[in-house]
């Protein structure tokens, strides 16, 4: 099964249950053999789970890439102080839409997860931290461990192994910058949601104080079938330093837009026109926004030749970030969407900062302003300078985001933008 | 919007040809909806709010069910300002808005400066700080949506409420504001209005929708 | 880096000079040994740090990227750039992103002078904005109390919620909202009435978004002289910097004594100043039979005051706490010249302290007199009630020598000391229950005159002139100095630091060891902490 779409050049190993109502159940969830993973890994020592992820090679699916085996290696060997897990459920980056997805169709392959990734780091609480506008998705999580609570899976005696861990539905409410881990920290600890200086890192002071890992849904979803298969068994897809599978959010001008779950490495083309039906109407391929709206976008001709890891994607100039895929045509205004993603950066940005405070809607009023057909050709330039020195100024990396799609966007279509600083003429705007 | 683009039932992403599902089934209305307003087992006593029509911004807060909602909300972390936001959501959810009153009441439950509170509140998009109308209508117009026609499906909106962004209708009946991804991007467009995600929404949907929504609870 | 090493220093080099400092310094306080001053908004040494400002970013050699220096601990072997080009660069654009939405009001804003954005502006940003946008506009806000809050010049460092909520420890401030359309505000119209602490939120303010109400528009800040002084608002003795223009003084502003006050000053002391630029003075020494006085010199009037002094029958004095040491001491010798006698003060006194609770060392102190304990060291006794009145009748009907030093006595009777045999009066204003007297000699105040103070733990702390006295008005220890000497033969003191140390009570001390921080007297001459009790 899949959902909406369903593709056969996919691997789905963690969403194989999309679209299959029955999953969402105790017991259809245990038929579908959630919570074998967790079982396992409860019989090996938390180390020995931390070993078995790190030989997987699995990377962070949030966006950054990191080795989670590693990640999980960093919290301390003991159990003198409560530890915390965190799972990042707070997808907001424009263009995803995958985790929503993992927690409505299949939460107790999360809830399995969490409870093995809480046992490998030694945490007694595993916080989800969920996307306040997800109400429906909150609720089906919820009443998935309301059920796993019940059943004795989650609570005091998770098991039947002895070992405690408690696991809370947690929601937000409304702010992309607490999708950042330590945002995502001060939002959990009842503040305002404002990404903290490193270090301390959460390892070693995290949520309230005390050793926390951080994890995203997806990365969190692969964790189970690593440990029930094996870390080989995981490395049969992919490549040496992008293992595995991923799911690819695709959006925007293709006939079937969805979540697949692909070996990394898939190519790009092909994702495009095999896997989603090609492009909408026929039209041609203008652009590919490869990871979200945080990264460069890629011409017709870049998309045409990358395979979907993230050293293929690096090798294109981008990032493979959380492989959101969002497709435009020829028809796209291409200086309009930038402005509305530079408008998203203003609008989450959390003020702390003020490269990211003030460039965010500087940025973007400049934008406006040339969208409007009064832009000036030296506007570019300052463009690219105040994208410029955003990057690497500020505490977390939202100011960062910025820069790619804008300056990107200037070498690769500055057509666009000269035509309407020359003539006031827009793409598209019939 | 391209014509060629197959019309789909409005507002769930689901009967696309490829396979069957009913919309109770995409949407689990086994699981939505039905969670207790006193909150059910602790584990999901902050997987709240609702979003009610029915608003009333004058109401006791944290009474009956709702006092045993806080009191489960409360043992679920390890301090008291860490409840700070489900708190805050459940007053809303009692509310519809989260008002001077509210914050001052919420601090004094938790034990909390008043200003940080005010601090916390208006730092996320969620908490109303001003009355909305009965249905809260968010369409995100970010790119993905945007790319396949999301600010038409806004001025749909806006046109049928014949109010402005962030307004309130005549009638006290919708709220339309403009919203930042939803998550939902290969459902464009995706629109929540109060709990419920509407997704693969077109302009043409739009008068449906609200006029279902308009003739509820009247 | 050598993480493990047991040293308590360590060795880095800071734009190419080395420089040794105790392990756990900041790279920002460590390049300041140097001599740099990195710039930064939010890093304040009173306060926490949040990194968040990003102006003080440095370059250390083989980091990956600029480190924020407020927050980076100094390590051995760093080698550390401030001044090269990428962190130059750096700062240059973060300083364009500061200068984005502010007004540029420079000419019609208080700080202007002392401003840190146009210092900075001035030192590193970019000869020319490149601004085209309309600004964000966010208006001007009473905060209630002394500040006003002009949200268009803010710069978004916190220092001010940092204060109320480490320091002061009522956290009224807080930042609403996100990204650029945050400021900071109180909980809607709560403001900031009722904090005693708040003042300081001005100093810390380091753009001219927070505005003391009091010296709002006032003078221009390049025009004020500083002086470094001592609070006399209480007897914590908080030091302080008298700004002053026009001889008056304009504002105080808390000087830096981590042993007494660290960086703040109460809001009481902050704003009790307007009594020293007082217009009504006594501005030459009169001489009087009682009746009628006429003015004179000083030579005149101290020559005609040494013939009387003697044999004018038992000696009695009422000293003003406001007084320095020096003039404290001085009152002290002629009475023991004279053949000794009781010597009083009045002094107010607050129901209760009021401590500023982030750092305890600081409280406004019951006493509202600065000087109170060197009264009780010289064995004066305290009279009279809570508010600084009463308690002088058996000196108002005295009979012999009577001596009144810096008492206003504006709650007496015209015929105060009409009995006196000598009436001797030094002060600084005109006062009715003066008009008995046979002497009133001009004397200066604590802003006019070079002396000390000792605070409520027996610290001694010197202030330095920073008006000119009126007339021919002159610090007390100089006049009486000058009598007693006359007297006894001997030479006058001709500086407050002869004066103080002809003073037993704090003998060991000197100006030089007293500094500018001030020194403890000895443990041996302090009295016990609670014993100012006063006789009604």
């Amino acid at each position: 099964m899949a959902y909406p779409y369903a593709s056969d050049r996919e691997v789905r190993v963690i969403s194989e249950y999309f679209g299959d109502p029955e999953a969402r159940t105790l017991d259809g969830a245990k038929r579908r053999g959630r919570y074998k993973g967790l079982e396992k890994a409860l019989s090996m020592s938390p180390d020995d789970v931390v070993e078995v992820v790190k030989a997987s090679g699995l990377r962070g699916r949030g966006g950054a890439g990191f080795p989670t085996g590693l990640k999980w290696s960093f919290m301390p060997k003991n159990y003198d102080r409560p530890h915390y897990l965190c799972c990042n459920a707070d997808e907001s980056e424009p263009g995803t839409f995958k985790d929503r997805e993992l927690m409505r169709w299949d939460p107790h392959q999360l809830i399995e997860a969490c409870l093995l990734a809480s046992y490998a780091i030694r945490a007694r609480h595993a916080y989800i931290y969920c996307r306040g506008e997800f109400f429906e998705t909150n609720q089906v999580l919820a009443k998935a461990v309301e059920e796993a609570y019940a059943d004795g899976i989650i609570g005091a005696d998770v098991m039947g192994s002895g070992h405690e861990i408690d696991v809370t539905v947690h929601v937000g409410a409304g702010a992309y910058i607490c999708g950042e881990e330590t945002g995502l920290m001060n939002s959990l600890e009842g503040r305002r949601g404002e990404p903290r200086t490193k270090p301390p890192f959460p390892a070693a002071a995290g949520v309230f104080g005390m050793p926390t890992t951080v994890n995203n849904v997806e990365t969190l979803c692969a964790a189970p079938h690593i440990v029930a298969h094996g870390a080989e068994w995981y490395r049969q897809w992919g490549s040496e330093k992008s293992p595995g599978t991923k799911l690819f959010c695709v959006s925007g001008h293709v006939n079937k837009p969805g979540n697949y779950e692909l070996a990394l490495g898939f190519p790009l083309i092909e994702l495009i026109e095999d896997v989603c039906g090609g492009m909408r109407d026929g039209n041609a391929l203008k652009a590919v926004i490869p990871g979200g709206s945080s990264v460069a976008i890629m011409d017709a001709d870049e998309a045409r030749r990358c395979a979907l890891d993230y050293e293929g994607v690096a090798a294109c100039g981008s990032m493979l970030g959380c492989a959101s895929v969002i497709v435009m045509d020829e028809t796209t205004d291409i200086v309009k969407q930038v402005r509305r993603m530079a408008a998203f950066y203003a609008h989450e940005s959390c003020g702390q900062c003020t490269p990211c405070r003030e460039g965010t809607s500087w940025v973007t009023k400049i934008l406006r302003r040339i969208e409007e057909g009064r832009g000036t050709e030296e506007d570019l330039d300052t463009l690219i300078e105040l994208t410029t020195q955003m990057v690497g100024t500020t505490i977390c990396v939202l100011s960062d985001s910025v820069a790619p799609p804008v300056q990107s966007s200037i070498s690769k279509f500055r057509d666009e933008y000269l035509a309407l600083i020359r003539r006031g003429e827009r793409v598209g705007a019939a | 919007m391209s014509g060629s683009v197959p019309y789909r039932n409005p507002g769930w992403a689901g009967n696309t040809g490829e396979f069957q599902l009913s919309e109770a089934q995409v949407r689990g209305d086994d699981f939505v909806g039905t969670r207790p307003l006193a909150g059910g087992h602790a584990s999901g006593s902050a997987s709240y709010p609702y979003m009610l029509e029915e608003k009333r911004p004058d109401a006791p807060l944290f009474e009956g069910p709702y006092q045993d909602r806080l009191d489960k909300i409360l043992t679920r972390y390890p301090d008291k300002r860490a409840a700070l936001l489900p708190v805050l959501n459940l007053a809303q959810e009692v509310r519809g808005h989260v008002s001077p009153e509210t914050m001052d009441r919420v601090a004094e439950l938790l034990e909390l400066p008043r200003a940080y509170v005010r601090g916390v509140t208006t730092f996320y998009t969620m908490y109303n700080k001003r009355p909305v109308g009965r249905f809260l209508i968010q369409v995100c117009t970010n790119i993905s949506c945007n790319l396949c026609g999301a600010d038409d499906v806004m001025e749909a909106f806006l046109r049928y409420a014949n109010t402005e962004p962030g307004e309130t209708s005549a009638e006290g009946d919708f709220t339309v504001v403009e919203a930042e991804c939803l998550a939902g991007c290969g459902f464009p467009t995706c629109v929540q209005i109060n709990s419920r995600y509407y997704e693969n929404v077109q302009p043409l949907d739009v008068p449906k929708i609200c006029e279902r929504l308009r003739a509820r609870g009247r | 880096m050598a993480e493990s090493s047991p040293a308590e220093t360590v060795t880095l080099t800071i734009d190419g000079r080395q420089v040794t400092v105790p392990r756990g310094t900041t790279l920002l306080q460590a390049a300041e040994r140097v001599g740099t001053r990195v710039p930064h908004y939010c890093y304040h040494p009173g306060l926490s740090a949040p990194a968040m400002c990003r102006l003080c970013l440095v370059e250390i050699e083989k980091a990956p990227k600029l480190v924020p220096s407020c927050i980076t601990q100094a390590a051995d072997g760093q080698v550390v750039h401030t001044q090269s080009e990428e962190p130059l660069a750096m700062r240059r654009g973060v300083l364009e992103f500061y200068l984005q939405n502010h007004p540029l009001d420079c000419p019609i804003c208080d700080q202007s002078g002392e401003c840190k954005l146009q210092d900075y502006a001035h030192a590193e940003g970019r000869v020319h904005g490149r601004g085209r946008e309309p600004k964000r506009v966010f208006g001007r806000d009473d905060f209630g109390g002394d500040v006003v809050f002009y949200g268009d010049r803010c710069v978004m460092c916190t220092r001010c919620v940092r204060f109320m909520n480490e320091i002061e420890q009522d956290p009224r401030l807080t930042v609403v909202e996100r990204g650029d359309r945050s400021i900071i505000d109180t909980f809607f119209e709560e403001g900031l009435e009722g904090t005693h602490y708040h003042g300081n939120i001005v100093d810390i303010c380091p753009v001219g978004a927070l505005l003391s109400k009091d010296f709002l528009f006032k003078q221009r800040a390049w025009d004020l002289d500083h002086t470094p002084s001592v609070c006399p608002g209480c007897s914590q003795g908080c030091n302080i910097e008298l700004h002053t223009r026009d001889n008056l003084v304009q504002r105080l502003r808390p000087r830096v004594n981590l042993d007494v006050n660290g960086h703040w000053m109460c809001d009481h002391g902050r704003l009790d100043y307007e009594w020293i630029n007082r217009g009504d003075r006594v501005e030459v020494p009169l001489v009087g039979d009682g009746r009628e006085a006429r003015a004179t010199g000083w030579r005149a009037a101290l020559t005609s005051l040494l013939e009387r002094l003697d044999g004018a029958g038992p000696v009695r004095a009422v000293v003003s706490p406001r007084l320095a040491n020096e003039d404290l001491g001085a009152v002290r010798a002629l009475v023991d010249a004279l053949g000794g006698g009781e010597i009083v003060y009045r002094s107010r006194r607050a129901p209760a302290e009021v401590p500023l609770k982030g750092f305890p060392k600081l409280a406004r102190r019951r006493d509202l007199e600065p000087n109170v304990n060197a009264a009780r060291l010289l064995g004066m006794e305290r009279v009279g009630g809570d508010d600084g009145t009463g308690g002088l009748a058996p000196f108002a009907a005295h009979g012999g020598v009577l001596i009144v030093a810096g008492d206003e006595l504006a709650d007496q009777p015209p015929d105060f000391g009409e009995r006196a045999r000598l009436y001797v009066y030094l002060g600084q204003h005109p006062t009715a229950a003066a008009s008995r007297a046979h002497f009133v000699l001009p004397i200066t105040n604590f802003a006019e005159q070079e002396g000390s103070f000792t605070n409520h733990e027996h610290r001694v702390q010197r202030f330095w002139p920073a008006l000119e006295p009126p007339g021919a008005a002159r610090p007390g220890w100089l006049v009486l100095g000058a009598l007693l000497a006359e007297r006894a033969g001997e030479a006058a003191p001709t500086r407050a630091e002869v004066a103080f140390e002809r003073i037993g009570a704090f003998e060991g001390l000197t100006y030089e060891r007293v500094g500018t921080g001030g020194a403890p007297i000895g443990e041996d001459r302090a009295l016990p902490a609670e014993a100012a009790g006063g006789r009604a």
